[in-house]
């Protein structure tokens, strides 16, 4: 497998952190490497955040993300987009929350912007907006086809409360069906990994 | 044997403070070292030991040392600005020649500086963090093995040398989360080398009437061994003295102790130095990007390779000086206006050694590395 690198972004609070660490364990269970870098601000909540997660069968030296070389972006806040949009390769995939993400035209053309509500599906159809950084690890895991589906989601169940994990199933599942839908309407297919 | 784990820098110098066999931690909490503390608070309990958070940072480090001269090991973690606020009872470990360990996470600075962002502008602190004279022992990872490693080694150094001894992470390091290949538990605690404790007769005991390249024996408080403890010159019972030759034969052994004994400090990592044509000289997280930096430059045929000092006070200076005669081309990466640089000068006795340096909280990226060595050479 060629190094898969993804990035996301969101507000201090938010919980963008947790997808991660799960990507990382995931890829490491598997026997490979996985690296989690986290950047945040002074600002306790509120401030822009940004989690580069790099996946790969050879060993990582340097833990953040090459600007230029991000597969794939995420975002659940616009001035964290705006900040660290740059990153993502020209033809790049990003998915942004539609109601808290503004791309502009030029953003359109240059990357292959995906909108789905991540928040309102969270908050509305799984009950609990907590449950949304395992819609976004779903979503980022059905386009860019990185762990199998049976380790990442056993690893996601080993990092939640037992309380929550039919939840967090359950926004996996939408998590998945949303980015299925979205990627057949833009003619998007899954990252090839050989 | 080895084992795998998942984890983040300061997590795991909190679990390898626990495998070294340390009982007490006193710290406050402070970013981005809070990790450290956290994690240590819900291990601690588990081996009867104790975390205390006290009311600062200067508290911190007297529980610690409190605890230390009760006998069992202890720790405290903080940030640059808490080193600060700590340095006068590093000093006071130093004088009186308490094992502490003491991890500094390092962030911008001065002062409160970029609490969330990655730096290395402790290292010239680290030297000297009190007034005074001393020689301080400070160990620096460079990767996420390290935070563990260094650790473990950090408090074998400390009872070893009976002082303080500065293990410095920064915020890549502490924060990043990734896979750690670990020595077993049962073999870092098979490892561990208590201190020196002495057992004759107590009206005999001299705690610091050693050689003059040892360090003190303190012997546990409260256990029948008496001695006067103070942050004064002392003789060899502890107590405060002016007498000319013990003062000055006390500051010479201080220094002694550890620089008679270079070789059980010395620690390095050569990394595709062989073939090399430059030599990149980094610690800490720089090396991560410095690592990656040198594989895409060989891609280029461009032959370049890294010293990193992973002891870094005292500094391998003759292991330095080797280097400034063998390489022409040399270039130091660290993320401060170039307070390691200097001692490199001093040990390779040159000038001309090319600098890349970075203090806007920001990681140097492996493409700064590169574009620096083709600038410069």
């Amino acid at each position: 497998m060629s190094r898969i690198v993804m990035r996301f972004t969101g507000v201090g609070g938010q919980g963008v952190l947790l997808a991660g660490e799960i990507f990382a364990a995931a890829k490491i269970k598997m026997g490979g490497y996985g690296v989690k870098t986290a950047t945040y601000t002074s600002q306790v909540r509120g401030g822009p955040t940004v989690v580069d997660i790099q996946l790969d069968d050879k060993e990582i030296y340097y833990p953040y993300a090459i600007d230029g070389q991000i597969d794939f972006m995420l975002s659940v806040a616009d001035k964290s987009y705006q900040l660290f949009k740059d990153g993502v390769a020209e033809g790049g995939i990003i998915v942004i929350d539609p109601n808290l993400v503004y791309p502009t035209d030029e953003d359109r053309k240059k990357w292959r912007i995906v909108e789905i509500p991540i928040i309102t599906i969270a908050k509305e159809e799984v009950g609990n907006v907590i449950t949304q950084s395992v819609v976004a690890l779903a979503i980022a895991n059905t386009f860019m086809n990185a762990i199998p589906e049976d380790v990442l989601i056993e690893t996601m169940l080993s990092k939640v409360p037992k309380k929550v994990h039919e939840a967090n199933l359950k926004a996996y599942e939408l998590g998945k069906k949303y980015a299925l839908e979205a990627m057949k309407k833009q003619g998007i297919e899954p990252r090839k990994n050989d | 044997m080895a084992r795998e784990v998942i984890s983040s820098g300061n997590d795991l110098a909190a679990m390898a403070a626990v495998d070294s066999g340390c009982m007490f931690f006193g710290g406050y909490p402070i970013t981005p070292s809070s990790e450290v503390m956290h994690t240590i608070s819900d291990l601690l309990p588990k081996v009867g030991g104790a975390c205390i958070q006290m009311e600062d940072e200067i508290g911190g480090i007297c529980a610690a040392i409190g605890a230390s001269m009760s006998g069992v090991r202890a720790m405290t973690a903080t940030s640059g600005p808490g080193m600060s606020l700590k340095a006068e009872n590093l000093g006071l470990a130093q004088m009186a020649e308490v094992p502490l360990v003491v991890v500094d996470v390092m962030r911008g600075g001065p002062s409160t500086g970029l609490p969330t962002r990655v730096s290395q502008g402790d290292v010239a602190q680290a030297k000297n963090p009190s007034h005074g004279d001393y020689k301080s022992i400070t160990v620096c990872a460079g990767n996420l093995e390290e935070c563990y490693t260094e650790t473990v080694r950090a408090f074998n150094l400390a009872d070893r040398f009976m002082q303080p001894v500065i293990v410095l992470l920064d915020e890549t390091i502490g924060h990043m989360h990734g896979k750690a290949i670990l020595p077993d538990v049962e073999e870092v605690k098979a490892g561990i080398k208590p201190r020196k404790t002495f057992d004759g007769p107590a009206e005999e005991y001299r705690p610091y009437g050693v050689a003059q390249d040892e360090p003190a024996v303190l012997n546990p408080m409260f256990k029948g061994y008496r001695y006067h403890f103070t942050g004064l010159h002392h003789d060899a019972m502890g107590f405060p003295t002016e007498e000319i030759e013990t003062c000055r034969k006390l500051i010479d052994r201080l220094f002694r102790k550890v620089d008679e004994h270079r070789d059980e400090l010395e620690y390095n990592e050569e990394y595709m130095l062989d073939d090399a044509d430059i030599l990149l000289v980094g610690y800490g997280s720089a090396s991560l990007a410095i690592k990656e930096a040198i594989h895409r430059l060989r891609e280029e045929g461009i032959k370049a390779g890294m010293f990193r000092p992973i002891t870094i006070w005292p500094s391998p200076e003759e292991r330095l000086y080797e280097l400034g005669q063998k390489f022409d081309k040399i270039l130091s990466v660290e993320l401060n206006q170039g307070q390691y640089l200097e001692e490199i000068q001093r040990a390779m006795g040159r000038k001309d050694i090319q600098k890349l340096t970075k203090t806007n909280g920001r990681p140097f990226s492996p493409q700064d590395i590169i574009d620096k060595v083709k600038e410069v050479f």
